[in-house]
């Protein structure tokens, strides 16, 4: 099998031009052909045994960027995430507790088995350290994943009534966006995007007046175009 | 009396301490006459066994005898001095590169013990290792009674091993390239005077206590230009022995040890078969200098056929007393399988070309010699000096280089690794100085781990974090378990920069939630080797190190680098 210069600077992990310096300085096996540069395989092998260098000639070896060593899965968009969930309008309850029951119990997306372990890690997040990030809005999330969530799901929920919610600004809360993502990338990334579109005062208006789903949709799908960090 | 006293003081200091050469001289020397006693009292109580046993050598169940010299041998190895079997230099050749050269007192002595009982007995195996091994243990001792550094205590192994191998041959410059060649792998400066002095003094030993000069003694040569054709063909020809050779050693130490029995067991089954080989082909015993001073006086009558089995016979019997548990080196079986093979191609030199004006039988064995010790060892210099030096045969000097450059070459191609660093290098030990794996495996994780690093347990907010990035200039941050105090996981900036600029999301994660743990985490028991390969498996330029789940500290890319060019400065600076 014959190599160029462009397959050993693969697979010794250096630029071409590195491969060119040691070939003039006679540091590598290399057989020419006219004015061609290649290398036979087996000499290599012969030249790295000789000297204890560890050349793998495996496709492991050759980097490649789109490999992913971990195998994580892609990032959802923030309007995935909540045409997967929905919206729900005037969510019943008086207290955050009752009213976290009452938007799970809407979750047709949730086991019915694990509605209640979902609600106990929200209220134990909330109980850490409120979600309420002022402005009237609220991000409940559990901080343990749910990993019986199949993707994730936003949902964007209305209380009927304004909420007390212990928020940093001590504003009664009236819109929520549950985040719920079996995995640590997508929750961190959806986060990141809901903390990006509440930055922008009109959208957050908007929010407020209780928009159609189609047109709320809409609007999130737009403003996601912008995100960028 | 202040003033004489501290005169006194600064003329030791200048003579020893500032500048180390005078006294590197002097324990060299010492070293050289040491280790050159060693070696004559080694040879000559051969001689005297050799002698007393040959009275018995006529009795049927003489075969046995080089099996109870293999098992006492092995025994005393294994169970009185508690040691490997083989011939030892890779064993020296490692404690060089890896621990400056310290060897054990015992080692003075366990293999003059083990290698008399094997060879005194007839196993088919040379006294050379052995003096070796000797000789560098003394040197490393002595060097440990003066307080001696890393690096002097080496010049002092080498030292001991030239003084052996130039006392056990009374050949000096043989000892000197030997030592220098095989066993330190450097020419330095250094390293050069102090060697070459304990050469001499071992020389000296051996000559004051045994007074003839050379060993083997011989008619002079007479070699024209039509040797040179025939020295050609001689080293190609003893290239393919040497290869041969090294190759059935191999193979028979990777047999015996795949059979399983006792030791001694295996001990005797070697001696035994050595023996019966040496009923008919009385050529292989002991370390048959006797047969290689017969056949540079070309007294040695087989025919043809008879000296290639002798040859076949000599690699098999030494193959067998090595690898299956006696105790010697290689050194005079491959002087005996060189001569025999300069014989084997000089009589089909004669019976093919039977008008060839070519040089004597005689001259051909000395030939064959060089080859294959150039061969065996990969070590030319050393094939041809010695070969000179035990000979008296300078008039035989330019076919004697031939020979030792081609054979040597040869052999290099087919078997890139010679016979003594092969074993070291399969086992990843072969260090020689200026080398990536040794400049690796002179670093240790103490020197390049960072410990005082700030910490951040799992329980803390993202904004905690944030307030200590702003107060430091850390870039990786280990995230500690609250309740555990167990290592949980990383953070590295880079990971993190992108929830670091915005402020929405610092109330809102946990530092745990964006640490890496599934990092791979290395031990105080990995080598830098295995760190550095870690990070270029994975992709990072930090490893953190765990020990019990307790995070130790960080190993940073950054650093490994400084501290390697600092190192490869130190080790190829001359002194």
């Amino acid at each position: 099998m014959e190599l160029s210069v462009a397959d050993m600077s693969n697979y010794l992990g250096v630029t071409p031009d590195t491969i060119k310096r040691w070939l003039k300085q006679g540091k590598l096996p290399v057989s020419k052909k006219g004015q061609t540069i290649t290398f036979r395989r087996k000499d290599l092998e012969n030249w790295a045994r000789k000297n204890q260098i560890k050349l793998d000639f495996s496709k492991a070896a050759v980097k490649t960027e789109e490999a992913n060593p971990r195998g994580e899965n892609e990032l959802v968009s923030l309007v995935q995430a909540v045409e997967r969930a929905g919206v729900f309008p005037g969510i019943p309850g008086n207290d955050t507790s009752e009213v976290f029951e009452s938007a799970i119990a809407g979750m047709g997306f949730v086991p019915e088995t694990f509605k209640s372990d979902l609600l106990s890690r929200l209220l134990e997040r909330e109980a850490a350290l409120s979600t309420g990030i002022g402005n009237g809005i609220a991000i409940p999330h559990p901080r343990v994943q749910p990993e019986y969530i199949e993707s994730p799901a936003v949902l964007i929920g209305y209380p009927r009534e304004p909420l007390a919610y212990n928020a940093l600004d001590g504003k009664a809360v009236s819109v929520l966006f549950f985040l719920l993502c079996p995995d640590l990338k997508n929750h961190l990334h959806l986060l990141s995007v809901i903390s990006f579109c509440l930055r922008n005062d009109s959208f957050v208006s908007f929010l407020k007046s209780g928009p159609k789903t189609a047109d709320l949709l809409e609007k999130v799908g737009l403003l996601e175009q912008t995100y960028s960090i | 009396m202040t003033l004489i006293r501290n005169t006194y003081q600064e003329i030791i200091h200048r003579l020893f301490r500032g500048d180390d050469r005078l006294l590197l001289i002097i324990a060299g020397s010492i070293a050289g006459v040491c280790s050159g006693i060693a070696a004559v009292v080694l040879r000559l109580s051969l001689e005297a066994v050799l002698e007393w046993l040959h009275h018995f050598r006529h009795f049927w169940w003489a075969f046995a005898l080089p099996a109870v010299g293999a098992v006492a041998s092995s025994f005393f190895l294994n169970k009185v001095v508690k040691e490997g079997a083989g011939h030892g230099v890779p064993e020296v050749i490692y404690a060089v590169s890896r621990y400056g050269g310290l060897l054990r007192f015992r080692s003075s002595f366990s293999r003059l013990i083990s290698s008399f009982l094997t060879i005194g007995s007839g196993g088919s195996a040379g006294p050379e290792a052995p003096v070796v091994m000797s000789g560098s243990a003394i040197g490393s001792n002595i060097a440990k009674f003066f307080h001696l550094n890393d690096r002097q205590r080496i010049t002092l192994v080498g030292c001991g091993t030239a003084g052996a191998i130039a006392s056990i041959f009374n050949a000096p410059i043989a000892g000197l390239v030997f030592s220098i060649e095989v066993i330190l792998g450097e020419w330095k400066f250094v390293n050069i005077i102090p060697i070459a002095i304990a050469a001499v003094a071992g020389a000296e030993v051996s000559h004051a206590i045994i007074p003839e000069q050379v060993i083997f003694n011989h008619q002079p040569f007479e070699t024209g230009f039509n040797d040179i054709w025939g020295s050609i063909c001689l080293a190609l020809f003893a290239a393919m022995i040497s290869v041969f050779f090294t190759r059935v050693l191999r193979q028979s130490g990777k047999l015996a040890k795949r059979i399983e029995l006792p030791l001694w067991i295996k001990a005797a089954i070697g001696g035994c078969t050595v023996g019966l080989i040496s009923m008919g082909m009385p050529v292989v015993l002991g370390e048959g200098y006797h047969y290689i001073q017969m056949m540079i006086s070309e007294e040695f009558s087989l025919s043809i056929f008879l000296v290639l089995v002798a040859v076949l016979a000599k690699i098999v019997a030494t193959s067998l007393t090595l690898g299956w548990g006696g105790s010697g080196g290689i050194f005079a079986p491959c002087l005996v399988i060189g001569s025999l093979t300069g014989v084997l191609f000089h009589k089909g030199l004669m019976a093919l070309f039977p008008g060839a004006g070519c040089a004597s039988e005689g001259a051909y064995a000395l030939l064959g010699m060089t080859g294959l010790i150039s061969g065996v060892m990969q070590a030319p210099l050393t094939g041809i000096f010695l070969i000179v030096e035990i000979t008296g045969g300078y008039e035989a000097i330019l076919p004697l280089i031939l020979v030792s450059s081609i054979a040597s070459t040869l052999s290099h191609y087919i078997e890139p690794a010679s016979f003594y660093f092969k074993e070291l290098i399969e086992r990843g030990q072969f260090l020689r100085p200026g080398t990536d794996a040794r400049i690796l495996s002179d670093l240790n994780i103490s020197e390049l781990i960072e410990t005082d690093m700030i910490t951040v347990t799992d329980n803390r907010m993202f904004r905690d974090l944030i307030d200590i990035l702003k107060t430091t200039e850390q870039d990786v941050f280990p995230v500690i378990g609250s309740q555990s105090g167990n290592y949980e996981g990383l953070i590295q900036i880079s990971a993190i920069r992108k929830f670091a600029l915005d402020p929405g999301m610092y109330d809102m994660i946990f530092v745990s939630q964006v640490m890496d743990s599934t990092l791979q985490t290395a031990s105080l028991e990995n080598d830098i080797q295995e760190i550095i390969d870690m990070m270029n498996t994975n992709r990072v330029d930090h490893i953190p190190v765990v020990e019990n789940d307790r995070f130790i500290g960080m190993i940073k890319k950054t650093k490994i680098l400084d501290l390697y060019r600092q190192e490869l400065i130190m080790q190829t600076i001359s002194h």
